[in-house]
């Protein structure tokens, strides 16, 4: 099976801060891989790098196989890369539509199929009513969905998600987990991060657990369940033993 | 609120001021601090000012003069006051009261803390304490009596904050819809920019022009030159009808009470400070009661608006799907998208009024009947001029291409496009906004100055050259010096020091750098005058040699800004998607 995404003492300082702190990456091909950890601990730094749109302090990123040090490179497996990045990309004054459009030329498909891409995602995400708005007019949740949608437009072999269920509707965000099985299904690699253990714990088939910028776990979702539960595992990962020492002193006794 | 509260939330003020200053380094809290020292020097020595003219030097003006030396104080004063409300149109609340309600905490309190601080501003630090000290002095100098200049000076202060806070408030309510938001920051920018020009306009243009014509006749006539020029004596003589206008404008109470009080009488002045204050606690009030409905709604229902049914809509070959002939499709993409955003950002539609008022007021100066004609020689310099004019406005924008996308740079971060061919796609969005300009001015000029049809052929090519070369110095002013700007606004976000020193310099330079386009003029006049050429069509030579050298140069920069961007993207990333709270 071949690498999805490989990292090698992957990095990244913030001043003197250490975000990231050389972690090794190992997701395969075909793989609904779901990225956790608690708050601050790395997660949309790491997908930052794997998206270039940070730059890493050390190590290496491959994606797809490829080297992402060379732009060519890099620009060779972006056409085969979406991303929902943690704060959105998208162009204040333009339409749901335009900027479909835009995101589908950028990806050098035929005209016909991007309009055809463009009705069925923007009535898939129940964004083809508010079609005369601009994106700077539109919910975080509405923002959301329409940035999902660029990055499924081009039908890319891996989709990087940070936090793609954060304020989406519960019936979006069922047809989203729908289309994103079905991605993994035609074999594509999804990755994604989320506070929600239950969405990671119902359609990821591996897991990495980063705590304090160190990949603190990596395995299969059968191999958690074999020794417990994802909770179970992500408290012991991260460290369980915070919350028998955390409580109020004016609520005690 | 009690005591405690109030001290909490002057803590609280200080210590954001402090973050922030700390945040931006040490050399930006000096700055800040050699700032604040300087306005407030400026306020003891317009105070002391005001105090040793009222005491020395009014004691024997005359009731006409202090009224006119009033007004002018005061329209100074609103003026400056404009110029601060053009620049934070929206009310910017010290304490952001949404972060406060859910705390056991007064909102009425919050208000006046607030409302107070609105009073921090540069025009009410150089003109309270010189009005102040004037009303002093003249009491010192004149009698008691003019101890009333100080609550009218007061009240006017008070009536014109207040209302001002009303105002911007109300401004807020508007602005909660962002496509409204973006359509009101561009209407009252201009209404401001328009009403402060008027003034400009009128005197320079409309009025000189009225009063230049006779004097033209009768200089030749009625004047000898061997006599010598004496100038008439000056005495201020106020009309009827101004002092009607003093009557009943609130903002001319204050120079008509200073003239009351020179003529003996106090009752005008008492009755103005009265009024001015009463004004100025409606507006408090109103401004008061907006915001407590802004922030806790209305306890009104509104009738529901009728919704019309949603019909499908057809989904036509949009504009965003166009080829442009012999331009790559990513780039005409990129183009197309960036020509949509820029004609709906309220920002350009601003720089483009802008541009229009500038154009009003020149094409004026122009267009009205001159004493002395434009020479043939000058002509073709003056429609180049016009070129160099276009780019003026547009600079703003073309030197920091990424500044506007905010977010939406993040977006072409992740596109898998060659960055040559953003760059490219972004260059070639301004061409119909510098083309439409330039085409205005250019039959602007042509109607006024009737230059011959060479001279404009010439002109098109110099327009497309100072595109060529502004595309080029911009693309890299855009990668190196990259400033985020706030949405709705042309005003860079917290930019370090470095940064304003460099965008400084550049707007400096940028008339320098527009040098090239005035050679081909140059080199027409120069090749006439040694009888080589006739000076229009060398002019359309050189401006085609010279297009053909600047597009060139501009396509190889192409390549090389394009490896630049790559290198800085993520840099400019961080500059232009970093929020300042």
């Amino acid at each position: 099976m071949t690498r999805a995404i490989e990292t090698k003492a992957l990095t990244r300082y913030f001043g003197t801060l250490c975000a990231v702190d050389g972690i090794d990456l190992h997701v395969e091909a075909g793989t609904f891989y779901g990225f956790l950890g608690p708050n601050g601990a790395g997660k949309s730094t790491t997908i930052r790098m794997l998206t270039g749109l940070l730059a890493p302090t050390h190590g290496a990123v491959r994606i797809l196989g490829e080297n992402l040090a060379d732009a060519e490179t890099a620009r060779r497996v972006k056409r085969r890369v979406g991303v929902v990045p943690e704060d959105l990309a998208l162009f204040d004054n333009l339409t749901a539509r335009e900027y479909l459009t835009f995101v589908g030329r950028m990806y050098q498909l035929p005209l016909a199929t991007v309009r055809e891409r463009c009705d069925e995602l923007l009535a898939m995400m129940s964004l083809d009513r508010e079609e005369k708005k601009l994106t700077l007019e539109y919910s975080h949740g509405m923002k959301k969905k329409l940035t999902l949608a660029a990055a499924l437009i081009p039908n890319p072999d891996l989709l990087f998600l940070d936090e793609p269920f954060e304020g989406v509707d519960a019936v979006s965000s069922r047809v989203l987990r729908d289309t994103l099985k079905r991605c993994v299904e035609r074999g594509a690699t999804v990755f994604l991060t989320s506070h929600v253990l239950e969405i990671v714990e119902r359609l990821c088939t591996d897991v990495g657990i980063i705590a304090q910028g160190k990949l603190v776990y990596q395995g299969t979702m059968a191999e958690i369940r074999r020794d417990g539960s994802l909770e179970e595992r992500f408290l012991e990962a991260v460290g369980s033993d915070q919350i028998e020492h955390q409580s109020l002193s004016w609520l005690e006794g | 609120m009690d005591a405690s509260h109030l001290r909490t939330i002057l803590w609280l003020r200080w210590r954001l001021s402090r973050n922030q200053w700390s945040r931006g380094g040490p050399l930006n809290a000096v700055l800040t601090m050699v700032v604040t020292a300087a306005g407030l020097l400026i306020g003891i020595v317009g105070g002391l000012i005001g105090l040793l003219a009222g005491v020395f030097l009014l004691t024997k003006t005359s009731p006409d003069g202090l009224l006119v030396l009033w007004d002018a104080i005061v329209l100074g004063f609103l003026f400056f006051w404009m110029i601060g409300l053009i620049s934070e149109i929206q009310r910017s609340e010290t304490i952001d009261i949404s972060r406060m309600l859910h705390l056991p905490v007064s909102l009425r309190g919050v208000f006046v803390v607030n409302y107070l601080a609105s009073h921090l501003t540069p025009s009410v630090i150089l003109f309270l304490p010189g009005m102040l000290g004037l009303a002093l002095g003249l009491a010192l100098g004149r009698g008691f009596s003019w101890l009333a200049m100080l609550p009218l000076a007061l009240g006017l202060l008070f009536a014109i904050t207040a209302w001002t806070y009303c105002l911007r408030g109300w401004l807020v309510t508007l602005m909660m819809n962002p496509r409204r938001r973006r359509a009101v920051i561009a209407i009252v920018t201009f209404t401001f920019i328009v009403v402060m020009q008027l003034p400009n306009f009128l005197g320079n243009v409309v009025f000189r022009h009225k009063h230049q014509r006779p004097q033209a006749s009768e200089s030749v006539s009625a004047v000898d030159p061997n006599e010598p020029f004496v100038r008439p004596p000056t005495k201020v003589v106020v009309g009827e009808p101004v002092l009607i206008a003093h009557k009943v404008v609130p903002v001319l109470w204050v120079g008509h009470g200073a003239m009351s009080l020179a003529s003996g009488s106090v009752w005008p002045a008492a009755l103005g400070a009265l009024g001015l204050s009463g004004m100025g606690a409606l507006g408090l009030r109103r401004a008061y009661r907006s915001t407590v409905r802004f922030y806790q709604g209305s306890a009104r229902a509104k009738r529901p608006k009728r919704k019309r049914p949603v019909t499908p809509t057809v989904t036509p070959g949009t504009f965003l799907e166009w080829q442009l002939p012999g331009v790559p499709d990513d780039a005409a993409a990129l183009a197309l998208t960036f020509f949509r955003s820029l004609s709906r950002a309220s920002e350009v539609k601003m720089m483009l009024a802008t541009n229009f008022l500038m154009m009003l007021f020149f094409g004026a100066m122009i267009l009205m009947p001159r004493s002395s004609p434009v020479s043939d020689t000058m002509k073709p310099f003056l429609v180049t001029g016009a070129v160099a004019f276009t780019f003026l406005g547009l600079a703003q924008l073309m030197f920091n291409l990424f500044g506007f996308d905010r977010s939406g740079f993040r977006a072409l971060v992740l596109l898998p496009v060659p960055r040559r061919q953003i760059l490219l796609g972004k260059n070639l969005a301004f061409l119909p906004i510098a083309a439409g300009i330039g085409l205005v001015l250019f039959a602007l000029v042509k109607f006024a100055l009737g230059v011959s049809l060479v001279v404009i052929l010439a002109t098109g090519l110099q327009l497309l050259a100072a595109f060529s070369l502004l595309s080029m110095l911009g693309n890299l002013a855009s990668i190196l010096v990259p400033h985020r700007i706030a949405s709705g606004s042309l005003k860079p976000t917290k930019t370090s020091t470095m940064t304003t020193v460099l965008l400084f310099v550049s707007r400096l330079l940028l008339p320098l750098a527009l040098l090239p386009v005035f050679l081909p003029p140059a080199l027409g006049v120069l090749f006439a005058k040694v009888r080589w050429a006739a000076a229009g069509s060398t002019n359309l030579v050189a401006s085609a040699v010279v297009l053909a050298i600047l597009a060139l140069l501009y396509w190889l920069s192409l390549n090389l800004l394009g490896d630049l961007l790559q290198r800085r993207e993520q840099q400019i990333l961080d500059i232009v998607t970093h929020e300042i709270e």
